[in-house]
């Protein structure tokens, strides 16, 4: 593909959307503590609940 | 007085005094991609207002569409047929109402930033909570692609045709979709199948309801459904289940960015959502109505459907040719779900490993993005060849098991909706963070009911 080619292929694209760009990761953003506590909490519940669904449904399986 | 921006040594300065930055590498990615923008361009210049719809419908059809997938119909069909026509029809327009909130905010993050989920998720909140959130999409997708392979094996039972060609069927649907190298190929073709999902519509106006009754049902939702409280807290979550759930978000996000989708489009990707969201309410009410028509045959005892099931039973109650739409409905229904799933398993894998998740890319450059949707096909297809598998079961727990996950994923996504570092004017407003919040809420408190309640029935302390 010539440069020339390549400009006009560039042009419809926004900057930010070629994949030069969007392979470089996004800043880290710093988690309080309070939401750190709540996101863990949240995850922990999830886990418990998924395990009781499956719990009962390896039961009924073998019923 | 502002410093100068930073200028890299590479950087040129023009005649008229403008610096212009090095142009970054362009990939064959970035020249699919732009073919497909240039298009979008050229209808918006010239005013040609359904072109530019045309071109820019897509990721929110599929994904609600591809919800209203095998085991959703099931499950919408199994609540008719226990408990008729009443409170579901209505609940089943709410559940899509949050569903439209929510798929509403993963096309904006997607258009905005042009990254999927699963990579924003890890880099911005770091590489736990990014493999917690793949991790439960590839084990809620590997069960549901089950169901969905069930759904194909019970729609082609109907036409003797047995549980090999239903595997077989699915892998090559899926191998045919991939080869191309191009997103628009593929969405065009998976779009294409996904409007015979009205075939449950036309099913349900081939039982001939009383319209009377299902007005009544929709503007009343009554009666309320009676029986076992554990049957009835299934089927509520089983039906969320069948219209939020984690793949979609990453699918829709991720299909947003690959698409390219920019803000500028954000107002014809709410369009698409919400065409898609209606769409999928009506086909979904649809399959209820026709689940309906068991109702008083004795449709809540319904559970043979490791045979010809649903459409055996309804050719004994509403004729052959219901039975047959109905049929070939489940059968695109698990198609097109097969598709759109192992596309949001391969996005979040490959966005997660950190390579080439993209449909704009050759299979040799997206070895493990191809890979990784046909592996998860694959490994579904196998499974359902497993002689007396509890197919009823194994596809209304599919759908339980995504609303149990779905919170943590729908938390996540109204963080990165807020962030303002990543959406800037674009993050969610006000209200949208209320709506989102009581969803987040009530999908938590639906799925967790069921979860303990049957927990407790199976060790028999209730």
């Amino acid at each position: 593909m010539t440069a020339a080619e390549q400009q006009e292929l560039v042009m419809f694209l926004e900057r930010d959307q070629l994949v030069f760009d969007t392979s470089r990761p996004v800043g880290r953003l710093e988690l309080s503590r309070r939401m750190s506590i709540a996101l863990w909490a949240l995850r922990v519940f999830v886990v418990v609940v998924s395990a009781m669904v499956i719990y009962t449904f390896v039961s009924q399986l073998t019923q | 007085m502002t410093p100068p921006p930073p200028v890299s040594i590479d950087a040129t300065i023009a005649g008229d005094g403008t610096i212009a930055l090095p142009r970054p590498p362009l990939t064959p990615e970035d020249a699919a991609r732009s073919h497909d923008r240039f298009r979008v361009h050229n209808a918006r210049r010239n005013g040609r207002r359904w072109t530019l719809l045309w071109l820019l419908v897509g990721p929110g059809i599929l994904a609600m569409l591809g919800e209203n997938d095998g085991p959703s119909m099931i499950s919408y069909a199994t609540t008719g047929a226990t408990y008729g026509l009443g409170f579901f029809l209505p609940f089943i327009l709410l559940t899509f109402a949050m569903a439209i909130v929510c798929q509403e905010m993963c096309m904006r993050i997607g258009a905005v930033t042009h990254r999927g989920y699963g990579q924003l998720v890890l880099e911005r909140f770091g590489p736990i909570w990014g493999w917690f959130s793949a991790g439960d999409l590839i084990l809620t997708n590997l069960v549901t692609l089950i169901a969905e392979f069930v759904a194909i094996r019970i729609g082609l039972s109907f036409f003797h045709i047995g549980a090999g060609v239903a595997a077989l069927l699915g892998i090559v649907l899926v191998v045919f979709t991939l080869s191309g190298g191009r997103y628009w190929r593929w969405e065009r073709i998976v779009l294409g199948m996904a409007v015979f999902n009205g075939l449950f519509l036309v099913a349900a106006v081939l039982t001939k309801p009383n319209w009377g009754t299902v007005g009544h049902g929709l503007v009343t939702a009554s009666p309320f459904p009676g029986g076992s409280f554990n049957t009835l807290l299934l089927l509520v979550a089983s039906t969320i289940g069948a219209t939020v759930t984690p793949w979609m978000i990453f699918f829709q996000q991720s299909a947003s960015a690959d698409k390219g989708l920019t803000p500028s489009d954000l107002k014809h990707g709410r369009y698409d959502t919400i065409a898609g969201g209606v769409l999928a309410a009506v086909f979904g009410c649809g399959a209820l109505i026709a689940g309906a028509a068991l109702f008083g045959h004795g449709g809540s005892s319904i559970q043979g459907l490791s045979g010809a099931g649903f459409p055996g039973a309804l050719r004994h109650v509403s004729g052959n040719a219901v039975a047959t739409v109905f049929a070939l409905g489940l059968i695109e229904a698990g198609a097109v779900a097969i598709l759109t799933i192992s596309a949001s398993t391969g996005y979040a894998v490959g966005e997660c490993i950190g390579v080439a998740h993209s449909f704009n890319n050759s299979t040799r450059k997206a070895t493990v993005f191809y890979g990784a949707n046909v592996g998860a096909a694959a490994i579904a297809a196998a499974i359902i060849l497993i002689p007396g598998a509890p197919l009823l079961s194994i596809a209304l727990n599919a759908n339980v098991l995504a609303t149990v996950l779905l919170p943590v994923a729908l938390v996540f996504l109204i963080m990165l909706a807020n962030d303002r570092e990543l959406m800037g004017r674009w993050v969610n407003k006000a209200s949208t963070n209320w709506v989102a919040g009581v969803i987040v809420v009530f999908i938590s408190l639906c799925g967790a009911a069921y979860g303990v309640d049957s927990f407790l029935q199976t060790v028999h302390i209730v």
